[in-house]
């Protein structure tokens, strides 16, 4: 037993990895799509949405294997690793700007009022007021999404990326006989592991935040 | 190989993936009212079991759940083909998630509904059946019909268990025919077809369930 | 004699507002039916009537919340006609102009009291954060809520939050104050508190124009009152003689609907 969680650890750093730059690169790329969600002009207001709607619509997995079987510049490809991040960053970031735009939506509508009578300017009334007040309604959203994230980072073994998924599926293979469950049973459990103190965090942060506010 | 003799495939696959997901939503569902029921129950004996079954389902990525079913399960002596293992690996997917949902509904339906029953002296098993969990499915509907297509999308991860459904014909359409970006393209757009007007069919609902009553 | 709430800027102190011939639509709903009311610099008007006669939308059209349809709003020096499309700098001209106060309060809940009302004077007047919140503290200790300063405004009660709303209003100088059923959504108790500093702003010169249900202020506080029922102004002129002796008939009704309550 020991060999196989050996081996599934030996997947973590890369599971930690592509779910951290995943989700960096959605966190950052959801803001110019909320943006674009929210535009006063319809025709960038439609084709943001379209834009959104197909990252989400189509699997994730589709689109990591566009990203690495499909690009190709000259010779030049995205490896495993890239095409991984790139994928689960692209579709978290549909997901992330409709997060994002659901918090802005519950902001209430006077503080945009009282806003405009102070005089004070549409950037300022967006970056001081409105948007630090829709982060702390979207956080735990946010959170179970980074745990969703966490899960879907297994897809990278798909395309090469070494990952636990990949490693608990390889030594399955090279110890048919003899590992069994056991590998897939190990790789569950440290997912399990994980994501269990990331949802505690949340919930304490969620607790400070709605403490003060 | 032309890249037009492998288009006839993959709509083939996508009949396949269809077949899986309402499998795995019909099935899923089914067994997930049973998670929430046992969820909820007040006896240790059928709630701990539940929630343990649960939290696994939602914990683990589904694509674990899939190797295990096929890849794990033989070891103990439980050998299924590939369709059979993922229409089981999806069910079980599903079920973990819609009971999460239905339970969320089944505690929407307001408190004043269960007094009422109880003024009028109706038994708690007769509240439950005929006023509580009619109101509770049907406020879950839309997050239920998100999860379908969820469930759908899901079903593209078949192929890393032998299952011949969309993604799986486009895997070997590229394999064959070298011209992947066109493939997978296409399959995007396929998937893209059923599952954004059904997430917009699933936000219609929504608006509309919402001015009915509560 | 007590220092007064706001520091007067100059010689043209306080402001006057002119509306002229103001219409507005929500759809094929006519809400405002060409208005002209004339508020005098230093003036306390009060703006009565029924649910639906539009003074809410009249107000709200002063600094421009709502776009009119027609007609022109004059604010001191200032004027703004409708369907004429105004440059940001000329609305933002407008609105440094105006102060409002809400029925809802509408205070920032992540920003703390002190930068509640420092805050829009850095950003707005460009006054460092040190005179911002130096007048912060100056106001807010006039209106005896300096131990709030620190503390985020969901702490504070419902008349707190208010009288802060004001202060912050105020903070930024201006030469009219707008006040929007400032009262409506406190329990009466504590509606006193407010009224009592909307009263001191009256006695230290301040153009105010109130939309309120409290007749009593009306009738003891403002020295113009405007009555309005269906989008027109029905009555004008000075509250004790229209509330003694309403010329109107649906003046008399609405008088004595409320004053029974």
């Amino acid at each position: 037993m020991p060999a196989s969680l050996t081996a599934v650890l030996l997947g973590l750093p890369l599971t930690l990895v592509v779910t951290a730059a995943a989700f960096a690169l959605g966190a950052v790329g959801g803001i110019p799509l909320m943006l674009g969600l929210r535009s006063r002009f319809t025709p960038v207001r439609l084709l943001v949405r379209l834009a959104v709607d197909l990252l989400r619509g189509v699997p994730t997995i589709v689109w990591l294997f566009l990203l690495y079987f499909g690009l190709a510049v000259g010779d030049v490809r995205l490896n495993s690793l890239g095409a991984a991040i790139l994928g689960l960053g692209l579709v978290a970031s549909a997901y992330l700007a409709e997060i994002y735009r659901g918090g802005f939506a519950v902001v209430p509508k006077g503080q945009t009022e009282a806003a405009q009578a102070l005089g004070l300017s549409r950037t300022t009334t967006f970056v001081r007021l409105l948007a630090p007040q829709a982060l702390r309604t979207v956080l735990p959203t946010v959170t179970t999404f980074l745990l969703m994230l966490l899960k879907d980072s297994s897809l990278a073994s798909t395309v090469g990326v070494l990952e636990m998924t990949a490693q608990a599926t390889a030594f399955s293979r090279q110890n048919v006989s003899t590992a069994g469950l056991t590998p897939f049973f190990v790789a569950a459990g440290v997912y399990i592991a994980i994501s269990v103190p990331l949802a505690i965090a949340a919930r304490v942060l969620d607790a400070r935040l709605s403490g003060s506010h | 190989m032309d890249l037009g003799e492998y288009l006839p495939r993959l709509g083939d696959g996508l009949v396949v993936s269809l077949q899986l997901t309402v499998i795995s939503v019909l099935l899923g569902y089914a067994v997930g009212l049973l998670f929430a029921l046992g969820v909820s129950s007040a006896n240790p004996w059928l709630r701990w079991p539940s929630v343990t079954l649960v939290e696994i389902g939602r914990g683990i990525p589904a694509l674990v759940v899939l190797y295990i079913v096929y890849y794990g399960l033989p070891s103990a002596g439980l050998l299924f083909d590939s369709f059979p293992a993922a229409a089981i690996g999806l069910t079980f997917t599903a079920a973990a998630y819609s009971s999460e949902t239905i339970r969320a509904g089944i505690r929407s339906v307001p408190a004043g509904q269960r007094e009422a029953a109880a003024a009028l002296g109706l038994g708690r098993a007769t509240t439950f059946r005929r006023v509580v969990l009619p109101q509770g499915l049907r406020s879950a509907i839309p997050a239920l019909m998100g999860l379908a297509v969820q469930s759908f999308q899901t079903t593209s991860l078949a192929y890393s268990i032998s299952v011949n459904e969309l993604m799986g014909q486009a895997y070997q359409a590229g394999a064959v025919t070298f011209r992947y970006l066109e493939v997978y393209a296409i399959t995007g757009l396929l998937y893209a077809a059923i599952a954004v007007p059904a997430t917009w069919l699933s936000v219609y609902a929504e608006r509309r369930l919402s001015h009915g009553y509560l | 004699m007590t220092a007064s709430l706001f520091t007067p800027a100059g010689e043209a102190a306080t402001a006057g507002v002119t509306i002229a011939n103001l219409a507005k639509s929500f759809g094929s709903h006519l809400v405002l039916d060409d208005i002209s009311v004339t508020v005098r610099p230093g003036s306390v008007t009060a703006l009565i009537g029924p649910s639906g006669s539009g003074k809410s939308t009249l107000l709200r059209c002063v600094n421009l919340l709502e776009t009119p349809d027609a007609g022109t709003i004059t604010v001191g020096a200032q004027t703004v006609h409708a369907g004429r499309r105004i440059a940001d700098r000329d609305l933002l001209a407008l609105r440094r102009q105006v102060g409002m106060v809400f029925q809802s309060f509408n205070l920032f809940p992540n920003l703390s009291v002190l930068r509640n009302v420092a805050l829009p004077q850095q950003k707005v007047l460009g006054r460092s954060r040190e005179e911002a919140e130096e007048r912060a503290l100056a106001l807010l200790d006039r209106v005896g809520l300096r131990d709030k300063a620190q503390q985020h405004p969901q702490r504070c009660s419902g008349g707190q939050q208010q009288r802060i709303a004001i202060v912050r209003a105020l903070a930024l100088d201006p030469r009219a104050m707008l006040f929007d059923e400032p009262t409506s959504a406190l329990d009466p108790e504590v509606g006193v508190e407010v009224l009592a500093v909307m009263r001191e702003l009256a006695r230290d010169g301040m153009t105010m124009i109130v939309v309120t249900h409290e007749m009593q202020f009306a009738r003891d506080v403002s020295d113009h009152l405007v009555v309005m029922a269906d989008g027109r102004i029905i009555e004008e002129g000075h509250p004790a003689t229209i509330m003694a002796e309403p010329a109107q008939e649906r003046t008399r009704r609405f008088l004595s609907a409320v004053l029974e309550r």
